[in-house]
């Protein structure tokens, strides 16, 4: 293999690909990205960590095709402090040779063959979605899901239709959050399953891409295809449970605040509170405020009054302020409403004018 | 063949002819899953294994799998995720300050609205269900064609609900493309009124009718909600037209439930009736056996049974004693002993229940809608005799009340009337069908 590219577009691709190319127990080459110049002109860099697999395409010019398998965080190193713009790259009995204007150095590789096909999904049902809805949705709710194994439906973000909108819904059993976006999908929009830490990575790869996504399904994994990536995704065989119904019906007490005033407060209160992150929340209706109270005996303690407008009866509960504090990233609006059902029951957080994301999260034990 | 032994055999052999990383990385969680028509299914834990296999290992493996065994002659792989199954009955133990969404145990596919614990896997078949059974695969082998429809029935706690679903799983399962849906008559009702007054019925119709495959359960309540009945008829008949398979399950035989419809009955008599009865002592053995083995309790021989001896007919009052003895195991933390179980059992045996003879009256004077007087009365009208006579008899068989005495509960009569009228109907119930058919009826209501 021998090719003439240019050092930052190769950089960012392999950038990309090796957040996945991960030290793996039994086979090491997985800790690699798969140089794939078969195709004239033309470079595939592949990863994978057996969840999900990853091919970035990069314009270059071939001089010789080949393949080679190279540990992703050397040759990362190596870019990283090239500063030159052209770089030719070739393979040297089993080691990848990189000459620069100034440098030359020279990587041991791994066997190739014994790398991982990534499964390409073709000639199947396939729907085109706008990047950013995607992302938005994933955003939304990734970070309620539960990062334990035992139950793989709850480490999943799911992904549903819903009349004219994609639902992404996910929940650790503690906090639950849903996201309605209003986008064009078919009717036959499969429930699908996602790893919530795929998820992660399809964020962070598709987040600046602003066009369209093709997505492919197939009974066992999905596809994410744009211009010059790819990325195809394990989902998880299973049902999600059926969360509308623990969804309440009905509030004992409801407050309405401003986003800005209640992120400060829990910022504060954090400082004050536990190794539970215990705070307690207090609606006063009377004086309409809501309090956010905290106390660590090591520390001291805070109490915060933020102006609320307020209905129902007064109520005080105790919450994780992590939980809270997870949701705010996803409400737009600048003002919220917490609706209380009451003592033992969830607090549910939407946004004042935005009802298209739903957050409910359970208070603490006594 | 013994699956998990052919691939035990194997392993070693594969372990041999590649590199132990590989070995290590992709034979890891790999299984025979199934094998039929010389096809062996293997599974594997991921597409990427099954990619990988197919490109490097195929010939290696369908190799040693024909040395072994020449009926062998193609390797197909399925992708099964072996840690959900394992972990599925470990309790969460929560022991976060936080408190618990209260999300169900039981997860159930939005779009078919089917259970998907409830599968042929889990079901045990015994001489009692064998029937119903075997017409539950043929359905699935010859969809919309074969017994449609296909209409269970039997007591509470028969596993009907557990074999329609099934039917609805393994049909999935085949053809994932196939739309199925499962409800209860109960649920459909609902759907129907609140599609009335919202006036959108035709998106009530077309919803149904989109469907290949419908389930519905416990069709008995809709005894007696004409308008609801109706639309059931006009959907029956568009699906079966159009070749799509319709499941009923009901407590009681269509012919005996009071307030269908004529139409509707013959409807359902016109494909597949199959009675699910109470499960006899070996099933219900067998039943335990596979509870206990799905959540991993172990349980004496002598205990399984005296359990299926003492908890007859309802499946489910079985599962509620075996959670008891779970639940007692833990709290112990040692196995129990006989008497243990007994001291368990005891309370949650259903008496027999004791009636008297005017509730016997009573019974089945309504079930043959007749008041109850009328049957102390002198009148030898027609439509009394009858009832009259299946009440000496069913005293007589069952409670085993002398016939005098029987003579004088019901209006002062002779015991030789009595004897007549007993023997009248034992005759009877070896040529007339309808007869034996309520007389079973009557029985299972009076249990």
């Amino acid at each position: 293999m021998k090719l003439e590219c240019n050092k930052n577009k190769i950089e960012s691709a392999i950038q990309k690909t090796a957040r996945l190319a991960n030290k793996h127990l039994t086979l090491p080459v997985l800790a690699c990205v798969y140089l794939d110049a078969t195709t004239s002109n033309k470079l595939i860099i592949k990863a994978t960590n057996l969840d999900i697999g990853l091919e970035v395409e990069v314009k270059i010019k071939t001089i010789e095709s080949g393949v080679v398998a190279v540990p992703a965080n050397v040759l990362l190193g190596v870019l990283s402090s090239i500063k030159d713009d052209n770089l030719v790259i070739e393979t040297k009995d089993n080691n990848l040779k990189i000459t620069a204007n100034k440098n030359s150095v020279v990587i041991k590789c791994l066997p190739h063959e014994d790398f991982p096909t990534i499964p390409r999904l073709e000639n199947l049902k396939s729907i085109k979605i706008k990047s950013n809805d995607l992302i938005l949705g994933f955003k939304s709710v990734w970070y309620s899901a539960s990062n334990s194994n035992i139950k793989p439906e709850l480490s999943s973000v799911y992904i549903y239709k819903n009349d004219s909108s994609l639902v992404f819904v996910s929940t650790d059993s503690f906090r639950l959050a849903e996201k309605k976006i209003n986008t064009k999908v078919p009717d036959d929009f499969p429930q699908t399953l996602i790893p919530y830490k795929n998820v992660i990575e399809i964020i962070k790869l598709f987040e600046d891409y602003k066009d369209e996504i093709e997505v492919i399904f197939d009974k066992n994994q999905m596809a994410f295809k744009v211009d010059d990536m790819y990325l195809v995704s394990r989902l998880i065989d299973g049902s999600f449970p059926d969360y509308k119904q623990i969804i309440p019906k009905t509030y004992n007490t409801a407050a309405t605040v401003l986003k800005n005033d209640l992120i400060n407060s829990i910022k504060t209160s954090n400082i004050f509170s536990d190794a539970l992150n215990k705070i307690k929340l207090k609606v006063d209706v009377k004086n309409k405020t809501l309090n956010i109270e905290s106390k660590n005996n090591d520390v001291g303690e805070s109490q915060e009054y933020i102006s609320a407008n307020t209905s129902g009866e007064n109520v005080e509960l105790n919450f994780n302020s992590k939980y809270i504090n997870d949701c705010m990233q996803s409400i737009s609006s600048d003002s919220l409403v917490l609706d209380f059902g009451g003592v033992g029951k969830p607090l549910a957080i939407s946004g004042a004018t935005d009802k298209s994301f739903l957050y409910i999260v359970m208070p603490m034990n006594r | 063949m013994d699956t998990k032994e052919l691939w035990n055999n194997i392993l070693p052999e594969i372990e041999s002819s590649v590199s132990k990383a590989n070995f290590a990385t992709w034979f890891k969680d790999t299984k025979i899953s199934g094998f039929e028509d010389g096809v062996v299914y293997l599974s594997v834990p991921n597409t990427f294994v099954q990619e990988w296999l197919l490109k490097k290992f195929h010939q290696l493996i369908l190799k040693l799998l024909r040395q072994s065994s020449e009926s062998i002659h193609r390797l197909e792989y399925v992708i099964k995720e072996e840690s959900k199954q394992k972990n599925q009955y470990i309790p969460t133990k929560t022991c976060s300050p936080t408190r618990e969404l209260p999300l169900s145990e039981h997860y159930i596919n939005k779009d078919d609205n089917l259970n998907p614990r409830y599968t042929f896997e889990s079901f045990v078949v015994g001489p009692f269900n064998e029937l119903a059974h075997a017409a539950a695969q043929a359905v699935i082998k010859n969809l919309g064609v074969a017994y449609n429809p296909f209409f269970i029935y039997g007591n509470t706690g028969h596993g009907k609900t557990h074999l329609i679903q099934a039917i609805g799983n393994a049909v999935k399962a085949v053809d994932p493309s196939k739309k199925i849906f499962y409800l209860t008559s109960e649920k459909f009702q609902n759907d129907f009124v609140s599609s009335m007054l919202a006036n959108n019925i035709n998106q009530f119709k077309d919803k149904y009718r989109k469907y290949d495959m419908l389930i519905m359960d416990d069709i008995q309540f809709l005894s007696g909600k004409e308008k609801t009945q109706e639309e059931l008829f006009h959907l029956f008949n568009t699906m079966k037209d159009s070749n799509k398979h319709i499941v009923f399950s009901s407590d009681k035989h269509p012919n005996f439930i009071t307030g269908l419809e004529d139409r509707l009955k013959s409807r359902f008599a016109a494909g597949m009736v199959i009675d699910i009865p109470a499960p006899d002592h070996e099933s219900r053995v067998a039943i335990i056996k596979s509870k206990c083995s799905s959540i991993n309790l172990f349980l004496d021989d002598e205990i399984i049974d005296y359990l299926a001896d003492s908890i007859k007919g309802n499946i489910r009052d079985l599962e509620g004693v075996i959670n008891l003895i779970v639940c007692q195991t833990e709290t112990k933390n040692k196995t129990l002993i006989l008497n243990e179980v007994k001291d368990l059992v005891k309370n949650s045996i259903k008496q027999k229940k004791l009636l008297s003879y005017k509730e016997v009256v009573k019974i089945i004077s309504d079930f043959y809608k007749i008041s109850e007087e009328i049957i102390y009365e002198k009148t030898r009208k027609k439509e009394v005799i009858k009832p009259r006579q299946v009440i000496m008899y069913i005293l007589r068989e069952d409670f085993c009340i002398s016939y005098p005495s029987i003579g004088e509960k019901l209006g002062g009569r002779d015991h030789t009337t009595v004897i007549h009228s007993c023997e009248k109907i034992k005759k009877d119930i070896q040529v007339d069908e309808l007869l034996s058919k309520e007389i079973r009826e009557i029985r299972s209501m009076i249990g």
